[in-house]
């Protein structure tokens, strides 16, 4: 369904740390914004936000942050965003307290392709990748017309206490595979190792592959399944000033030239993305 | 709307750019509005001054590799690299587009040679639609053209002559501040036919990424934005509008209203609004609204007679 992107305000209801250094913020978008629940009606998985916090200047540009839930409570919209603190400006949106405003603009981007026949569903997230990715599964699984896939979700981070969002995807998944970097937890190793033990489970005719996870992760995926015919769609990241196209700034090399991730993305085709 | 009906809202805040009458002085900077469809969500584009779309050039240009933008305290630095869809583009699928609304486009242009920037000048004359030219010979972010013809007096004259010799528009030229003296680079501009000039452009800068050692730019260098350049601007603008006769706008780091007020008075009869569009979305329109009702609160009634009242 086609929808307008809006700038509106929301208030902080809480923005706790849930693991070092990764943050979950809920922000309610009052009533007062009609506009916003229309907006935001019909956003697809994998589309996002830009946050900047009222009446501070720091940091300069607005964040972009995946929409990790999203529902109406009480006549308000509800969004919810799970991020980990990367730098100065998330570090300083990580400081806001209950009752903050926050500036929103969205929803923003092109999000994730839905197979409303697919039977099975696979998520390969790394770290705060999880976000959007938890976001898709529940999508996948609220569908309530045709019977929902099986949800298979692999999930890596570099320790133990660092896995975050798992609760989640416990509701929606029929099998979690979980890998640390230093074995604390799960499979000793990459995520994507792991997902690579399974790949023969998975074919073009009834599966499809969803990730999001760092630069080197969706690198290694993109190995993986370069020779597979399983479709896969993968969530990037780009430094972003505007998130509506105007600036240019977050340009990403696909096999056809440089395309715009907040408006061309940030869900790309995997074998359509250029690694250099 | 009748002459006798005029709102007086509008007359108040009425300028003159070289022959070019705007309703109001509020502009976006070129490459901070894309093509106006891009904004056209959040503000009613008919209430700009005038709307300066992303530069164009002869042919579609791809732009630099990623990474092309890095914050800094206050600013951003871009490497873009004039990306753009080309003027045929240009006029067949985004002008189209702009007409719908009743706001003078103006079309920045740039080019790697003068004949480039007269071709261009030439395909863009008798468009229904264009409204003005700005020349870009300012962009430090390319390998040829650009900021090359900005820093000498005597290319910036030339491509000045070039464009007049085959349009009717007017004519802005946008000055870079990476130069000594930008006085005497407006005024071998103005000498060269320019209707007006806008300044400044981005300011060259850098930054390290320090775990990797490396650019946080691929271009590895990047024109600085925002409001770190403000005071630079305001003070290159000053000095500008005491050199030469033709108006100036001012351009750099204006967030809001008080910022474009101290261009005004510095001189400015007009001002671009640039990546404060990316902070805010509606910043152009805040800042029309926010000097109206400085106008209204200093019991000025015509902007113009705000425009260089700076007491030094």
């Amino acid at each position: 369904m086609p929808h307008k992107t809006v700038r509106m305000s929301g208030k902080i209801i809480f923005n706790r740390e849930i693991a070092k250094g990764h943050f979950l913020m809920s922000l309610n978008v009052s009533g007062h914004f009609s506009s916003a629940e229309a907006s935001f009606r019909g956003v697809t998985p994998g589309q996002f936000v830009m946050l900047r916090a009222k009446g501070r200047d720091v940091p300069f540009l607005r964040r972009p942050m995946s929409i990790y839930s999203l529902y109406p409570s009480a006549g308000d919209l509800i969004i919810e965003l799970l991020y980990r603190v990367a730098g100065k400006g998330t570090f300083v949106i990580s400081r806001l307290k209950p009752d903050d405003e926050i500036d929103i603009l969205g929803p923003l981007g092109r999000g994730f392709d839905i197979f409303p026949h697919c039977k099975r569903v696979v998520l390969v997230a790394g770290g705060i990748g999880i976000a959007p990715l938890s976001f898709l599964g529940h999508y996948y699984g609220a569908d309530t017309v045709n019977k929902p896939p099986q949800i298979i979700c692999y999930v890596g981070a570099q320790r133990a206490d660092l896995l975050v969002g798992l609760d989640r995807m416990d509701e929606i998944c029929s099998d979690i595979r979980i890998s640390t970097d230093d074995g604390s937890r799960g499979y000793h190793g990459l995520v994507t190792e792991l997902f690579e033990q399974d790949i023969t489970l998975y074919n073009s005719s009834d599966s499809v592959v969803y990730s999001c996870g760092p630069f080197p992760m969706i690198k290694s995926l993109a190995e993986i399944l370069r020779n597979q015919a399983v479709p896969c769609q993968v969530s990037v990241e780009e430094r972003m000033a505007c998130g509506v196209g105007a600036c240019l700034g977050c340009a990403i090399s696909v096999k056809s030239g440089y395309r715009k991730v907040c408006k061309d993305g940030p869900v790309f085709d995997i074998h359509e993305l250029v690694w250099d | 709307m009748k002459e006798n009906m005029k709102d007086p809202y509008n007359t108040k805040l009425q300028v003159d750019i070289g022959g070019l009458v705007l309703k109001n002085p509020v502009m976006t900077a070129s490459g901070t509005f894309g093509y106006g469809e891009e904004y056209a969500n959040f503000i009613d584009l008919n209430r700009l001054g005038a709307l300066i779309v992303k530069g164009i050039s002869l042919e579609r240009r791809v732009g630099n590799p990623p990474h092309r933008i890095m914050e800094t305290p206050c600013g951003m630095l871009n490497a873009i690299g004039l990306e753009n869809v080309g003027v045929r583009s240009f006029l067949d699928e985004k002008l189209p587009f702009l007409k719908n609304f009743d706001v003078p486009v103006i079309v920045n242009i740039f080019g790697e040679t003068v004949e480039e920037y007269r071709k261009l000048a030439q395909a863009l004359s008798d468009v229904r639609g264009v409204d003005g030219l700005e020349v870009n010979i300012s962009c430090p972010n390319v390998l040829k053209g650009g900021v090359e013809f900005g820093t000498d007096p005597d290319m910036a004259n030339k491509v000045t002559r070039a464009v007049k010799s085959v349009t009717d528009l007017p004519v802005i030229v946008k000055l870079t501040p990476n130069v000594t003296d930008i006085a005497e680079i407006a005024r071998s501009v103005e000498e060269g036919g320019a209707d007006a000039v806008s300044l400044i452009n981005t300011l060259k800068g850098m930054s390290i990424d320090i775990e990797g050692r490396v650019p946080h730019l691929k271009n590895i260098t990047g024109g600085l934005s925002g409001p770190a350049i403000k005071p630079v601007a305001l003070r290159m603008v000053w000095e500008v509008v005491k050199s030469v006769s033709i108006p100036v706008i001012g351009v750099g780091g204006i967030m809001d209203a008080a910022d474009a007020v101290e261009f005004l008075i510095a001189g400015a009869k007009a001002v671009q609004i640039g990546t404060a569009n990316f902070v805010n979305p509606h910043t152009t329109i805040d800042v029309l609204e926010g000097i109206d009702n400085y106008l209204i609160e200093h019991g000025i009634d015509d902007i113009n007679d705000l425009i260089g009242t700076l007491k030094v």
